[in-house]
């Protein structure tokens, strides 16, 4: 194990803290925007659905309003078709108007005062009076009858003419009490069953329509608004009189019907929703007043705010440990990475140095044996030399002839193993090029085939040919033919006499393939891999110094190709050579011949 | 007592008794406005308002012979029926003093009132068993407009004459009053409760004056 420098440790511990610190800051950010929306999303919808419930709520009572002012204005209507009315004025019978209108009336000024929560239900008039044709209230006989108004609150009801249609109004009246309270105002005209044209009008005032009066549990408020002031008996006076100037500003500014906005009363935020009680009346706008309290639903929202942020709190929290063991996950790579490019780069220089000597060791054994090629074959070349110049005389003894040839024959093969040794060392050295050259393999082996013959010692074989006149392959011709070479001798020297040499050639998968087999005394099992190495010999009674087998097949390997021994029983033993198919026999076989 | 009964006795007593005096005779027509309904055999008279003014439909007119007759007993008793929601006849003139009755002919109740100036009553809710026959005496010239306070729509005139001379046109305007005394006076023609036209007649005994009012 390397131990890593004091500077690696740091730089990986700094690398772990930012990977981590960088984890954290994105789960933060991605934690933070994802609350931030899901927050503002669920703010978004609660008030818009507190609004859409509020609307719905105040939907529905509006409803019930115009239920009972459409029956509260059907009434009137009904009052002014009465026969006796309309005697009354048309037959100018003034004086009858009030106390025939008693009669027909009395129901709905006589009576117990409704309760307040009876009011949406009761048609329970608190005054009643007839226009007169200009417009202005015919004075009752008796106000007791007719519920009594203060002169000024009586004016307010006349409009300087009579109208066309039916028109609510809401007025302020300081009735019997020093409170000043809100009636509700219906007028309906009354038209002369004899001309058509409007000759009166019934005027009937009533108790307006409390909106919140019959949800408490809602908690809502509900008032009315006119002529710059507010009736909201729930709320003090001073309370009045600030959301007053409120509900001003915004009435006079926009011209809707209706609107809502948030206003605070006694520090708690209200939602303040106005409705125009009476559009297009001749009477002064009047706008109806509902607050809802918004507590419940900010306290609400504040419990859901805090809901999601312990959520972000804990998704935060998971994500803080989730991103140390990230970060320790991812950058247990990197440190393995460290520690191996550390390990890597003392092998690597271990190899290097290694690598170094070796290709000193080699050159110097290539310059060996280079050398050593040269410092033998001189003096092989100076004793062949000399022993040829001895047999060239005649005055030996013949025995004497026998001994130099024989001394001759063996400077030959010691002028083979040198060159069979100095290619040898080249390959190892990895000086051998070889050029890749369509070489005619069946000519290669007819050629040799014909050399076999001719030589002195061939012994009695029979030689079979099995193979196309044109194989071509890939390779140095030179070389190419001393594998041949290699084994064809070895199939005659092997042989045993009167015995076959089988040479077949064929194309397979794209390589040739060279089987050499001959007769013989086959070669034991336990030397069937020992033969390729070198100086091995299988036969110490046979000639050979045990290079040529392992030289062929390195040189075929050297080709791409390989050499092996197929099988060796019985009297027979064959061995395979394999070649690349040259890629292009055409381009050139004049090389080959 | 059925309609055509009632219809029978009003012709009878609106003939002065005393034709057999052979007096004056004034016959002629009256241009009554034109009726837009198509004239239909058994045509019931309402009474409607067209401009303001109250007259039958189809329109007929009261001609009458103003002046100042003596006193004489107590004017016949006339009666003005309610049958299937309308007043039967729906205009009738009666001298001053006669009293009218009221009988209800239809299955439901009735409540006769009138707050014109010149006979104001009330008869409250009457079935139409009510025995005896809720009725009043007319006393004071001028036009009553009756009113039923159950039935909005229901009207009838009641034209109270200073005179015992009077009659009712037939569909046509065309009138005939008998037994007048001789004399002048101002013939007058009752068209709608706005329009009253009039003539100056001189009436001579046994003479026959023809007028007609355009």
């Amino acid at each position: 194990m390397i131990s890593l420098s004091q500077t690696n440790v740091r730089k990986i511990t700094t690398f772990r803290r930012k990977l981590s610190v960088t984890i954290v800051l994105v789960v933060s950010a991605i934690t933070a925007l994802a609350l931030y929306l899901a927050q503002r999303n669920v703010a978004a919808t609660a008030e818009r659905d507190l609004r859409a419930n509020f609307q719905a709520e105040l939907a529905g009572l509006h409803k019930i309003e115009q239920l009972r002012h459409a029956a509260l204005t059907e009434r009137c209507y009904a009052l002014a078709e009465k026969p006796r009315i309309h005697a009354a004025l048309e037959d100018n019978a003034l004086d009858l108007l009030y106390p025939s209108a008693k009669d027909e009336l009395r129901d709905l000024m006589e009576g117990e005062e409704p309760s307040s929560e009876q009011v949406a239900g009761s048609l329970h008039a608190r005054f009643y009076r007839f226009l007169d044709s200009s417009g202005a209230v015919l004075q009752a006989p008796n106000p007791n009858d007719v519920g009594e108004l203060t002169p000024k609150a009586e004016t307010q009801l006349g409009f300087g003419r009579l109208p066309g249609t039916q028109q609510i109004g809401y007025l302020w009246q300081s009735g019997n009490t020093a409170a000043q309270v809100i009636d509700e105002v219906i007028v309906v005209p009354i038209f002369s069953t004899e001309t058509g044209d409007v000759i009166s009008a019934l005027v009937i005032g009533f108790e307006p329509f409390e909106l919140g009066g019959k949800r408490p549990d809602v908690g809502m408020k509900s008032g009315i608004w006119v002529d710059g002031r507010l009736d909201l008996s729930s709320l003090s006076k001073s309370e009045q009189s600030a959301l007053e100037n409120q509900i001003t500003d915004a009435v006079t500014k926009s011209q809707r019907g209706q609107n809502n906005f948030t206003v605070t009363i006694n520090g708690a935020p209200q939602l303040l929703f106005y409705t125009r009680l009476n559009p297009a009346s001749l009477f002064p706008p009047a706008y109806e007043i509902c607050i809802y309290p918004l507590a419940d639903w900010i306290a609400q929202l504040h419990r859901l705010r805090w809901r999601i942020g312990g959520a972000g709190v804990f998704i935060l929290l998971g994500g803080f440990v989730a991103s140390h063991f990230v970060a320790a996950r991812f950058s247990a790579p990197v440190e393995k990475l460290v520690v191996d490019s550390e390990e890597d780069r003392a092998r690597r220089k271990s190899a290097e140095a290694a690598l170094a000597s070796t290709s000193d060791e080699l050159k110097r054994s290539t310059r060996y044996s280079a050398d050593a090629s040269h410092q033998l074959k001189n003096p092989v070349t100076v004793l062949r030399v000399g022993l040829e110049t001895l047999l060239a005389r005649e005055d030996f003894e013949p025995q004497i002839y026998e001994e130099l040839s024989a001394l001759l024959h063996q400077t030959h093969r010691l002028t083979g193993v040198i060159d069979d040794l100095l290619l040898l060392s080249q390959m190892d050295a990895g000086h051998l090029r070889i050029a890749s050259r369509p070489v005619n393999l069946s000519v290669l082996i007819e050629e040799w085939l014909d050399d076999l013959n001719a030589l002195p010692d061939s012994p009695d074989v029979k030689i079979e040919r099995e193979f196309p006149s044109d194989l071509y392959v890939a390779g140095e011709k030179q070389y190419t033919s001393l594998i041949v070479q290699n084994l064809l001798e070895n199939a005659r020297k092997y042989n045993r006499p009167g015995g076959r040499i089988k040479v077949r050639a064929h194309k397979e998968k794209g390589e040739i393939l060279l089987m050499v087999g001959n007769t013989g005394r086959p070669i034991t099992p336990t030397m069937h891999e020992l033969i390729f190495e070198r100086f091995r010999c299988t036969d110490g009674s046979r000639s050979g110094h045990g290079l040529g087998l392992n030289l062929a097949r390195e040189l075929a390997r050297l080709h791409r190709g390989d050499l092996r021994l197929v099988c060796s029983k019985n009297d027979w033993t064959e061995f395979e050579a394999r070649f690349v198919i040259a890629s292009q026999t055409a381009n050139n076989p004049s090389q080959t011949a | 007592m059925d309609v055509r009964r009632v219809i029978w006795v009003n012709l009878i007593f609106a003939v002065p008794c005393f034709s057999a005096f052979a007096g004056a005779v004034v016959e002629g027509r009256v241009e009554l406005p034109k009726s837009h309904s198509a004239p239909v055999v058994t045509q019931r008279y309402e009474i409607v308002a067209h401009h303001g003014a109250l007259a039958t439909r189809p329109p007929l007119a009261v001609v009458y012979l103003e002046g100042s007759f003596p006193k004489r007993r107590a004017p016949p008793i006339k009666q003005l029926a309610q049958k299937d929601l309308t007043f039967v006849p729906s205009l009738l003139p009666v001298q001053v003093g006669t009293k009218v009755e009221f009988p209800n002919f239809d299955d439901t109740y009735h409540s006769i009132f009138s707050y014109s100036p010149a006979k104001r009553f009330d008869l409250g809710r009457y079935r139409p068993e009510e025995r005896p026959i809720p009725s009043k005496i007319f006393d004071t010239p001028g036009l009553v407009t009756l009113r039923c306070d159950i039935h909005e729509h229901m009207r009838g005139l009641i034209l109270v004459l200073n005179t015992p001379y009077f009659v009712v046109t037939d569909p046509d305007g065309r009138f005939r009053l008998n037994a007048l005394p001789s004399g002048h006076y101002t013939l007058k023609a009752w068209i709608d409760s706005k329009t009253t036209r009039e003539q100056l007649v001189q009436l001579k005994n046994g003479e026959t004056l023809h007028v007609d009012f355009p």
